[in-house]
């Protein structure tokens, strides 16, 4: 989903599915409805007219769902940080398992982010918590 | 547009004119701006309007139209007061200026009257508070925004 | 553009999309059906054919006009770069000439090749990318995977030369951060054959395909004296058969001396934007070859003092989608006073809205995506479809489909 994003992660996202590098031969699909989703990529800062609608396709996810946040301004608001309409990340507003940090983060680190969300890996470095529960 | 015709044009709407590198500026009053974006479209390949940008001159608001051609900009200028942001819209006669005005009407606060576009909000928020200065007016804050729109 | 009726609407652009639930509201955006992105053009119908077309943006309005009068002029140009992630380069050159212009700073012949290649290399990525989504939204993923994958060489090159795919953060005040690496040059002429060679390819299966053909042919039609109303640029403009192209009226960077062979076409319809933009990156890739051929030695960039002047500059560059316009304003300030800027997207929406009036709902996919709107450069526009008597909406996905139903029953 994009919250107020530059488009440069949504292309980035969409060509990590393009032959190249081809996230669905690892079993990820994108899907067009957040009914049929497991997880949840989000671009962007939000605003405040994006917000409402990052809740609503959040609270249509059936669990178990996780959200991953991707590039920099998803994560506290990138380059636009301290711009009038811009919100600092989107744990703001929702919930997040995972951050992918990039301006914007390559397919290959895309990927490799989602198969960590997957595989429930990682761990956070300062308290000590998995970071996927 | 030799700079015989943009003299004698500036003469006739009463403005003056001014050079900066590749812009020619006719500095006209609001009431004149009208006529004055008429006539430089009319010209031969001026009917290009590239967009209207408007500055915050602390008092005023600065209105500056540029039409294009060639290797130059012809561009008419005027300035509306704080006080009284109105101009008269050009949208009835030259239709590619009305989102242009309708986002200046947001960020600026100037009312271009006669501009067609219905919406209430072009580019802000439908919430943007109505006692807040439009977001790009000097004296708005941006932190100030951010609180009162629940921005974190 | 004209004044709806709110009584026949029965919503003003907020208050009436709260009647919906909040599934079909779900805003669809030209990137792909899948990206929910934010966008709003509300469609009046009247039957199957569109009566009007009112746009509403504001969905990924950031506030980066006014942010950049916080930052210093270097730091702007960073911040610039990321209003679009498909044009970035193009924002970022048409900042810095205007700047450039504005101090006179001397930008050295070598950089201008160089920004000229960048440049143009972004004009290739850009027009692919188009052309794999209006496949997909025409229901032809095939192509959308094929010319995807063929983009990435052209993403390989940016890498190579600047150190990244996208924001390529590689134009500054006095000429370019870092030189062309030593071995580009057969590296590029090598990539542009290959390009040549798949998009010759490509244009000839848009144009003989059949589910593209009569999707496209006759579709969304402009003409030119609409065009000189309403002012679109770029591709939009130059479909129309007025042939007007920055870089050849206004040229700045190397274009004096490369100059393009501007595209135009004659139709005005989405079949002529197909054929002209391939006719664009071709003519790209000649024009990288020339300018490697021609590529003078040299400093790649002029030290310029941190300070900028007082006074202004208007200043314009062609970017992927038409013209882009910087106006920029010192007060001889560490920070601009105002920098406005007027994006390619911006000034084609009229276009597009006046491309859907009166065609079947099922065109919407793919006009829109024909103007090649970029909405992180505009601010996004979503799609709600309201009728007088009965009310729905269509998500992303389910107008994709609607549409390649309705055009494989014509088939």
């Amino acid at each position: 989903m994009n919250a107020a994003s530059c488009n440069g992660c949504d292309i980035e996202i969409l060509a990590s599915l393009t032959p190249r590098y081809d996230a669905e031969r690892l079993g990820v699909e994108l899907v067009p409805s957040p009914r049929h989703a497991d997880v949840l990529l989000v671009t962007g800062t939000t605003n405040p007219l994006m917000r409402d609608r990052l809740r609503e396709v959040y609270e249509q996810m059936p669990n178990p769902r996780r959200v991953v946040a991707v590039g920099a301004c998803a994560l506290g608001g990138g380059v636009m940080k301290g711009c009038y309409n811009v919100g600092h990340g989107i744990d703001t507003v929702i919930p997040v398992d995972l951050y992918i940090p990039g301006c914007p983060p390559r397919p290959e680190a895309i990927i490799f982010g989602i198969l960590k969300l997957v595989t429930g890996e990682p761990r956070d470095p300062v308290a000590g918590e998995p970071i996927v529960q | 547009m030799s700079s015989e015709e943009i003299e004698s044009l500036a003469r006739k709407l009463k403005g003056k004119t001014s050079k900066s590198m590749n812009s020619t500026v006719i500095l006209v009053d609001p009431a004149r701006v009208l006529d004055a974006c008429l006539s430089v479209a009319s010209f031969e390949g001026f009917y290009h309007l590239t967009t209207i940008t408007a500055v915050d001159i602390w008092e005023d608001i600065e209105l500056t139209y540029h039409f294009w051609k060639g290797r130059s900009f012809v561009s008419v200028r005027t300035k509306v007061s704080k006080k009284k942001p109105e101009i008269q819209s050009i949208a009835a006669s030259l239709p590619s200026a009305v989102l242009y005005e309708a986002e200046i009407r947001d960020l600026f606060g100037v009312t271009f009257v006669g501009n067609p576009y219905t919406g209430k909000r072009l580019l802000l928020p439908d919430d943007y508070p109505d006692d807040l200065p439009p977001p790009l007016r000097a004296e708005a804050d941006p932190e100030t925004i951010r609180k009162r729109m629940k921005l974190e | 553009m004209s004044s709806g009726k709110p009584s026949e609407e029965k919503s003003e652009a907020g208050a009436g999309l709260m009647q919906y639930s909040p599934e079909s509201m779900m805003p669809f955006g030209p990137v792909h059906p899948s990206l929910k992105e934010p966008e709003y053009f509300r469609l009046v119908l009247e039957g199957e054919k569109i009566k009007e077309v009112i746009p509403r943006i504001g969905y990924v309005h950031r506030g980066i006009e006014r942010a950049a009068q916080e930052r210093t002029w270097v730091k702007d140009i960073y911040l610039f770069e990321r209003i679009c992630g498909i044009c970035s380069f193009a924002h970022s050159i048409c900042f810095t000439q205007g700047v450039e212009a504005l101090s006179k700073f001397e930008v050295p012949r070598r950089a201008k090749y160089i920004r000229l290649v960048v440049a143009e290399l972004e004009r290739i990525h850009s027009h692919l990318l188009w052309l794999g989504l209006v496949g997909h939204w025409a229901g032809f993923d095939t192509l959308f995977m094929w010319v995807w994958k063929d983009r990435e060489h052209v993403l390989d090159l940016s890498e190579a030369i600047t150190g990244n795919r996208i924001h390529k953060s590689y134009a500054t005040f006095g000429g370019v951060r870092k030189d062309l690496p030593d071995d580009i040059k057969d590296k590029l002429l090598a990539e542009m054959s290959f390009i040549e060679k798949r998009v010759k390819y490509y244009d000839e299966l848009v144009s003989s395909e059949r589910t593209l053909s009569v999707r496209t042919k006759g579709v969304g039609t402009i003409t030119q004296d609409a065009a000189r109303r309403l002012c679109p640029v770029g591709p939009l403009l130059r479909s129309t058969g007025i042939a007007r192209d920055v870089r050849a009226e206004d040229p700045y960077a190397a274009y004096d001396e490369v100059p393009p062979e501007v595209q135009f076409r004659t139709d005005g319809d989405i079949a002529s934007l197909l054929s002209l933009r391939m006719g664009e990156v071709l003519d790209s890739c000649r024009m990288i070859r020339v300018a490697m051929e021609k590529l003078p030695s040299g400093p790649f960039r002029t030290p310029v003092p941190r300070s900028v002047p007082a006074g202004d500059s208007a200043f314009h560059v062609e970017a992927p989608r038409g013209e882009l316009f910087y106006y920029s304003k010192s007060e001889g300030l560490s920070s601009p006073a105002r920098v406005k800027i007027r994006t390619p997207t911006m000034a084609n929406l009229l276009t597009a809205t006046e491309m859907l009036k009166g065609r079947p709902l099922a065109d919407v996919p793919i006009v829109l995506t024909g103007m090649d709107p970029c909405f992180g450069c505009m601010d996004r526009v979503s799609v709600i479809d309201l009728d007088k008597s009965k009310q729905w909406a269509f998500t992303g996905e389910q107008l994709r489909e609607y549409g390649i139903e309705y055009y494989r029953r014509l088939l």
